[in-house]
């Protein structure tokens, strides 16, 4: 039996007993997909958990509060489901965890530099194991699903699912130890440049929010501080000091909490890097308090605790 | 002082109202001299303090912020600076990214008798800030500034090496 | 007026007018191609869609509408305003047939017997556009289906087509014709019928329009239809990316900045998906839901504008919110599944 049909299968035992299972189905063409909520058999054939399935299911949970919901994750998003947990945003007895062994998930926009042509004249395309074969424009196109997964898959060390009810899949015994080149590149810049860039790139920015509505740790959603007029945090205008105080509000509420699952740099239209600021603030948390969110259940999060004597935190001398 | 030679920075100070605050009031009453580039925002606690007061009045133009609370275990509210601890800390280890110098930015602990403390503190930060000079505005300040901040960006085209590589 | 220009030339012609004048172009950076105010030295790229509409030239993201400066005298307190009219003209190259007949859809709401946008209609009047006719339909793309064609010409004053070493350039307009005179565009010879051909073919390859002349009574058929809109909004995530990106969406907010004794009215985008947008005073919210913020989102656009704007639907076409929505929501779908439905009941 295919990990497709095994999952169909799984899912199938739970239907009666749950309002919805989220997974992800085809979307408007062959290369993008699409979340999906499975109430009824029809809905199951639908069901794709192919490379091209990005999204994640968490960024749903909260909004189903008091109802019992399935969720097809990955390692990424059982993370995120055990960081809502950890902060008793939704009940463990509420979520039903169809769990997906993952070998990483595509970035849209690499495939768009991969391609000859804007892949919005996609035809047709043929999921092989270790590559894409996409028709674009007339003309078919190979690409090897290596050179365009996303780079939170390169980097991730947590490929099958923490939690899970049902687990799909074989287990991966290795992690790769591959680092991000571009991440340790930026770091290393001196800081007028990296003011620079953050000043033209956030030019860039339309204060849509969608890095915010599909984080799935951004629960506050409707009653975001960036959206109050007393207290003012932000002014509407739509200026690169304004927008970039919108992703410290953004930094600063994820202090500890973000599970690194790439969706806010993954929804943004004008494509900006977010990851650069998520990866760099959780390698501090990691340094600092040794936390990773949602790697374990029934941790705090390192901003709603303290302890009397820090171990890592050096008193300034004055 | 720096301050009477040069022309004054803006430096934003939100000190605690139970340690820092009365620490000033300390350093004040017994005359110490001190630089007048600080503007103190007097809260409650240093728990009080949201890192984003320090990321919004940096982005708003300040030159720099000090934070000053009670030492810690000696919080009026018992945990307050506890928390404030973390959160500062993370805040400082944060700015790096974003190319804002991050000793533009400081926290300390200073309690109600320490007016010496306080005057050596708040003059170390202002020779700090005055040594790194006036913040860069965050919204390019001219037209031209504007022109050519974009053209600099646009001549990297298409390719983003800060995603992707 | 039909002229030629090469690609080299139509660069240069945009850094000259971007020398002297406001000029909105598509510009690779950072990964994306948006439109930009363009600066002599940067390159248009007319490979791909530019993923923000043009829209920003006509209504841009932010403007500020007066300046007030409070004075405080012994004689008194005084309150000085200073309207701030858009000043100067701007020129947009590079927008697609879709963005440029977008913003058409303002006209009749900011423009009325009642109501003239002072703001809007100067900047609408100080504004040309040099558009670049598609020649292959995206996945994404229905103009053909809300009254439009990949080489419609309406609200443009130039249409360019890309032939055999560069463009097609056709003036619409007169002042379209004033543009065309520049030296840098040559004799057109027989590359009218190049282009045409072009044309023709990039609306074969759109295929069969889809037919959405019942969608404004079908989907007023569903306003009480709660079920359906839920289930309709599943995956919305309830963001902006399609209002803001939308060359037709035409909705604003109005903000005070102060600070001491001056402050400024900002006139910004606002967005009917947030919660904020219909929230009032008391607490209450009419569309406290995001199936309510759809349903609003889709019938106005194919419903209650046409229903007041002579059956015109309020999209054009440009495929935009889909291609960018970030859980991958279709207008096109919603607004057939309340053309199809079916009552099982």
């Amino acid at each position: 039996m295919s990990q497709l049909e095994e999952l169909k299968a799984a899912i199938r035992g739970h239907l009666d007993s749950l309002d919805c299972v989220i997974g992800w189905e085809q979307g408007y063409d062959p290369l993008h997909a699409t979340p999906l909520f499975i109430r009824n058999e029809s809905d199951l054939e639908r069901l794709s958990i192919s490379p091209l399935a990005v999204h994640n299911p968490a960024t749903y949970a909260t909004g189903f509060a008091g109802k019992k919901i399935g969720m097809v994750v990955r390692g990424c998003h059982s993370r995120s489901i055990i960081e809502l947990l950890n902060e008793k945003l939704i009940e463990r007895e509420n979520v039903v965890l169809f769990g997906l062994c993952c070998d990483g998930v595509v970035s849209q926009r690499k495939i768009r530099t991969a391609l000859p042509a804007d892949p919005g004249f996609v035809e047709a395309v043929e999921i092989g194991d270790d590559a894409l074969h996409i028709t674009l424009a007339g003309e078919k196109t190979t690409i090897k699903l290596q050179d365009v997964l996303a780079d939170k898959c390169r980097i991730c060390a947590y490929p099958d699912p923490l939690l899970a009810d049902v687990l799909i899949g074989n287990k991966h015994d290795s992690r790769p130890e591959e680092t991000l080149a571009c991440q340790e590149a930026f770091e290393a810049k001196p800081n007028a440049e990296k003011f620079t860039f953050w000043q033209d790139t956030m030019s860039r920015c339309i204060r849509c929010y969608a890095c915010r509505n599909v984080c799935p740790m951004c629960v506050c959603q409707d009653y975001c501080i960036a959206a109050s007029r007393d207290p003012l945090w932000m002014s509407q205008e739509n200026s690169p000091a304004e927008n970039f105080m919108f992703q410290m509000i953004h930094v600063s509420h994820l202090t500890g909490r973000c599970t690194e699952c790439g969706e806010c740099e993954r929804a943004c239209p004008v494509d900006i890097p977010l990851m650069l600021l998520r990866r760099y603030m959780n390698k501090q948390v990691q340094e600092v308090f040794g936390h990773q969110a949602g790697t374990s259940l029934d941790k705090t999060p390192p901003l709603l605790t303290f302890q009397v004597e820090e171990a890592r935190i050096k008193e300034r001398d004055w | 002082m720096p301050a009477q030679d040069e022309r004054e920075l803006r430096i934003v100070g939100f000190l605690c109202n139970w340690c820092s605050y009365g620490g000033a009031d300390t350093a004040g009453v017994a005359r110490f001299t001190q630089p007048t580039d600080l503007r103190i925002i007097r809260v409650p606690c240093s728990g009080r303090i949201d890192p984003l007061f320090v990321v919004r009045a940096l982005l708003n133009g300040a030159d720099g912020v000090l934070v000053s609370g009670c030492h810690p275990r000696d919080c009026h509210y018992a945990e307050g600076n506890f928390y404030a601890r973390r959160r500062l800390e993370m805040l400082k280890r944060f700015l790096p990214i974003t190319g804002i110098d991050e000793r533009r930015f400081e926290y300390t602990w200073v309690s109600a008798s320490e007016g010496q403390r306080w005057q050596h503190v708040v003059t170390e930060f202002t020779r700090r800030i005055h040594e790194l000079g006036p913040a860069q505005s965050f919204n390019p300040a001219t037209q031209e500034e504007w022109f050519n901040l974009a053209l600099n960006e646009a001549s990297k085209g298409e390719a983003c090496a800060c995603h992707g590589s | 007026m039909e002229r030629f220009i090469t690609e080299a030339n139509l660069q240069q012609f945009a850094a000259t007018l971007a020398g002297k004048k406001h000029v909105l172009a598509p510009v690779a950076s950072g990964g994306t191609t948006c439109f930009r105010r363009l600066v002599p030295g940067m390159r248009l790229d007319f490979s791909r869609m530019a993923v923000i509409s043009p829209k920003d030239a006509t209504f841009p993201r932010n403007e500020t509408l007066l300046l007030v400066q409070r004075y405080v005298e012994e004689s008194g307190k005084k309150l000085e305003l200073k309207e701030q009219l858009p000043e100067g003209e701007c020129i947009v190259i590079g927008s697609r047939p879709c963005g440029a007949r977008g913003k058409l859809i303002f006209d009749p709401v900011y423009e009325t017997e009642a109501i003239k946008d002072p703001y809007y209609l100067r900047r609408r009047d100080n504004t040309l556009f040099i558009t670049l006719s598609c020649d292959r339909p995206e996945s994404t793309c229905f103009c053909h289906s809300v009254g439009s064609n990949p080489a419609d010409g309406t609200g443009s004053d130039v249409l360019l087509t890309a032939v055999e070493g560069g463009f097609f350039a056709r003036a619409i307009t007169p002042k379209g014709e004033e543009l065309l005179a520049d030296a840098l565009f040559e004799e057109a010879g027989t590359r009218a019928e190049e282009a045409a051909a072009k044309q023709t073919k990039a609306r074969e390859l759109m295929g069969q329009a889809h037919d959405f002349s019942s969608a404004a009574a079908k989907l007023l058929e569903r306003f009480d239809d709660m079920g359906f809109w839920q289930a309709q909004s599943n995956k919305c995530i309830s963001c902006g990316a399609c209002t803001y990106m939308c060359p037709t969406c035409y909705c604003f907010n109005i903000t005070d900045d102060e600070a001491g004794l001056v402050s400024r009215r900002l006139r910004s985008w606002d967005n009917c998906m947030s919660h904020t947008f219909t929230l009032e005073g008391s607490g209450h919210n009419p569309r406290g839901t995001k199936a309510h913020r759809l349903k609003n989102r889709v019938g106005h656009k194919f419903s209650y504008y046409p229903d007041l704007h002579a059956s015109q639907i309020a999209c054009c076409g440009c495929g935009r919110c889909i291609k960018q929505c970030p859980a991958g929501v279709d207008i096109r779908q919603v607004v057939m599944a309340a053309q199809e439905y079916v009552d099982e009941r």
